[in-house]
């Protein structure tokens, strides 16, 4: 199936790239931003879009940045919206977001992530995608650049459904942001997927904190492939207290609540959700007691 | 899973960025990138991906194309040092680009590991995932500290095979890991070369010289060492005395006059002639610029060596014998024993069509030769070239009898 026609802009300044966004027939903007095109392109050429142009930024130098940075307190790392998946994948400074490592083999496959951007995920918004549940778990924060200017959106206000997001068709996302661990955090990650490279039938995101004392400070837990966004709780007070397999399976009726399809039923999700949430936030708790008494050291 | 570590040395992943570009959907743009060592310049509208560009503008028709929306992993190449899919990448993306393709990862003459291990492995059946899985593995195995054999299912499954070949493949894959635990060796076929597809030439680039169309027509006839890709033996009886029928075949012009498609076009002396050959066979249209050398000549015997190039990089080398013999009922029985040396896209033809298309050829020849013999002068015009239908309806015949003679013998 090939593409159907397309005009194609490649600018050299994020500037001219709203431009030419905003530059559409009528009011709606018929521009669409090409970041690495693993998930636009199999769009188009199903036919299943058909925009006028294609605004391709991999040109743009600014949106190659890619670095850690001190922001107010903890640090964080930064990635610009022309930054491959498999560049992050394997960079050293990546291994200050561990959360992102633990993702990204599930990321499609390598030949894939050679071309996908981590910020062309995010845009994408596609409910069982791994990178934008990461962002959820950890609030990220998502740079938005557009024709009235500059914003950040916390990654919470971000996802808003099935493919769609807080940036607008006349916006293009610059950056992200992701915190660093810190000491005495821990971390989990596994989905279920008919096989390796799919998109996940049900997937977790686990971070767990714990205290000078030991008890566990505040655990977050973000799903996806369970509703038309990724699903962030703060579960501090369900691993403190009690017995996680059966909380797990609680939180999962609330929260799992996409359709069944032939891959697997809502009921089925609800298991692989109720699982694998346990075990990842067990994980994630022993790795915050080893980061704690390590930094202690 | 352990996550194989890399070293990023081997990839040369960042190039500068292409230069600011706005090209209209309909209008053709110039795309400059290297491929398989080569440098070369495309002309395409936005829509077309680099599997199409590499298969369709420049002949690289080992890239293959499945699903073209990124699932099967069939249109894997190597951009920039990394696997990506040619299907979801618009060729008007690879301005500046280096793409490596199967062809460029190994030849015949010199494959790569990879590629021995993969037909040592059986690591294919009908063929359609191999270059997907080649570049997807060498990808895999470049610059690579460690992969575990266990994560091979994993880091493989980019790629769909059909035939469940699986097995096979992982195999490879692990051999050629355990044996080269620094990384594989680079691709080895990589260098410039004329480029030249399907649409025609390359465009040239401003101030380059115009490539030659037509490679430069040998002087020498020189046969390939190793084992010739077809050989055929044909008998055919004539109508005509044996002199009759030597009298054509002794002279060159009418020999060639007699030769299915064949046209003379220089006579260079020492028995040596060059000529132009067309075959047309199905959609396949060849036409070869060659020599033809007399080598021997002795009674009723001649061995002629002939060597012949078309623009799309095949290239034929034959050595044939003819003889003619009487008949006790004073005819001739014309003999051919022909060994064939096929390269390029022409060795696509399998080993058995090549041999039953060049048998049909003598056979019609044969015809030539007896008219001429029994008129007595060189027909007006050369033979036409052998039709496409009438040949393919032959071979097919010719194979439904040997069939129904065997399903016969065995009863
Ligand atoms: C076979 C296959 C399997 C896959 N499996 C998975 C999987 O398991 N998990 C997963 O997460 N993904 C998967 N993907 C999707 C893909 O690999 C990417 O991770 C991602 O969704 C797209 O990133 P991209 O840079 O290629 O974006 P593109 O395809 O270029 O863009 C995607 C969308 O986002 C918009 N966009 C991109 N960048 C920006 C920006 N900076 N500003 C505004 N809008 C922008 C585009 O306009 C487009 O609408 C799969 C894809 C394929 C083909
Ligand atoms: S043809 Fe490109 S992935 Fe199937
Ligand atoms: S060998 Fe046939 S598809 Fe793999």
């Amino acid at each position: 199936m090939k593409a159907p026609p397309f005009a194609y802009v490649r600018p050299a300044t994020l500037d001219d790239v709203i431009a030419e966004l905003a530059g559409g027939t009528g009011d709606v903007p018929s521009g669409k931003v090409l970041a690495g095109g693993q998930s636009l392109v199999p769009v188009l050429a199903m036919r299943l879009g058909r925009p006028a142009t294609l605004v391709d930024i991999n040109s743009v130098a600014e949106l190659h940045g890619f670095e850690a940075i001190d922001g107010t307190g903890a640090g964080a790392l930064r990635i610009g919206a022309a930054v491959r998946q498999r560049t992050v994948e394997r960079a050293d400074v990546t291994r200050a977001v561990p959360l992102i490592g633990m993702a990204m083999p599930f990321v499609g496959h390598r030949e894939l992530r050679s071309r996908g951007t981590v910020v062309g995920s995010l845009a994408h918004a596609d409910p069982a995608a791994e990178l934008p549940a990461v962002a959820a778990c950890l609030d990220a924060t998502i740079e938005v650049a557009g024709p009235a200017g500059r914003r950040r959106v916390p990654a919470g206000d971000f996802f808003a459904g099935a493919m769609t997001t807080g940036a607008g068709p006349e916006d293009v996302v610059v950056s992200v942001d992701f915190p660093a661990a810190r000491p005495g955090e821990g971390f989990g990650f596994a989905e279920i997927a008919r096989r390796h490279g799919d998109f996940a039938l049900a997937g977790v995101a686990a971070k767990v904190r714990v205290g000078g004392d030991g008890a566990v400070a505040q655990a977050r837990l973000t799903g996806f492939g369970i509703s038309d966004r990724p699903v962030t709780r703060d579960v501090t007070d369900l691993v403190r207290e009690r017995d996680l397999r059966e909380a797990m399976t609680e939180l999962a009726a609330e929260v799992v609540d996409t359709a069944g399809d032939a891959h697997g039923s809502t009921g089925y999700r609800r298991r692989l959700f109720g699982v694998l949430a346990a075990r990842e936030l067990a994980k994630a708790r022993g790795r915050a007691h080893t980061s704690a008494e390590e930094a202690t050291r | 899973m352990s996550a194989p570590s890399h070293t990023p040395a081997h990839h040369a992943a960042t190039r500068p960025a292409p230069r600011a570009t706005k090209v209209a959907a309909h209008e053709r743009v110039e795309i400059d990138m290297t491929v398989n060592g080569s440098e070369v310049t495309l002309r395409v509208p936005p829509r077309v991906h680099l599997a199409d560009a590499l298969r369709e503008q420049l002949g690289l028709t080992g890239t293959h194309l499945g699903c073209e929306h990124g699932v099967c992993g069939m249109c894997t190449v190597l951009v920039d040092g990394a696997a990506a899919r040619a299907c979801l990448l618009f060729a008007v993306q690879c301005e500046g680009a280096e793409i490596v393709t199967v062809e460029g990862l190994g030849s015949q003459e010199d494959q790569h590991p990879l590629q021995r291990a993969f037909s040592a492995h059986h690591g294919l059946q009908c063929g359609f995932c191999t270059p997907g899985m080649l570049m997807s593995s060498y990808d895999l195995l470049a610059g690579c500290a460690s992969v575990e054999p266990e994560d091979l299912p994993v880091e493989m499954s980019g790629v769909l095979c059909r035939c469940t070949g699986y097995r096979g493949i992982l195999a490879a894959v692990a051999d050629v890991a355990a044996e080269h635990p620094d990384g594989v060796p680079a691709p080895r076929n990589c260098r410039p070369r004329t480029l030249v597809g399907r649409g025609g030439p390359a465009p040239a680039r401003a101030g380059d010289a115009v490539p030659e169309a037509r490679p430069p027509a040998p002087v020498e006839v020189r046969l390939p060492s190793g084992a010739p890709s077809a050989t055929v033996e044909v008998r055919t009886e004539l109508g005509v005395p044996v002199e009759k029928a030597w009298e054509v075949l002794d002279d060159f012009h009418r020999l060639a006059a007699c030769l299915p498609g064949a046209e003379l076009v220089e006579v260079l002396g020492d028995d040596r002639y060059r000529g132009r050959a067309t075959v047309a066979l199905g959609p396949v249209k060849l036409t070869f610029d060659g020599l033809a050398h007399v080598v021997e000549r002795e009674g009723r015997r001649m061995r002629v060596l002939a060597q012949g190039a078309d623009t799309g990089g095949s290239t034929t080398q034959a050595d044939i014998r003819l003889r003619a013999e009487p008949t006790e009922a004073g005819g001739t029985v014309l003999q051919a024993d022909a060994a064939l040396f096929l390269s390029g896209r022409i060795a696509q033809f399998g080993r058995a069509l090549a041999g039953d298309v060049s048998r049909r050829m003598f056979e019609q020849f044969a015809r030539a030769v007896e008219e001429n013999a029994r008129t007595g002068r060189a027909p007006a015009g050369p033979v036409k070239p052998t039709s496409a239908l009438a040949l393919l309806a032959g071979v097919i015949a010719a194979r439904l009898r040997a069939v129904v003679r065997r399903i016969r013998r065995s009863r």
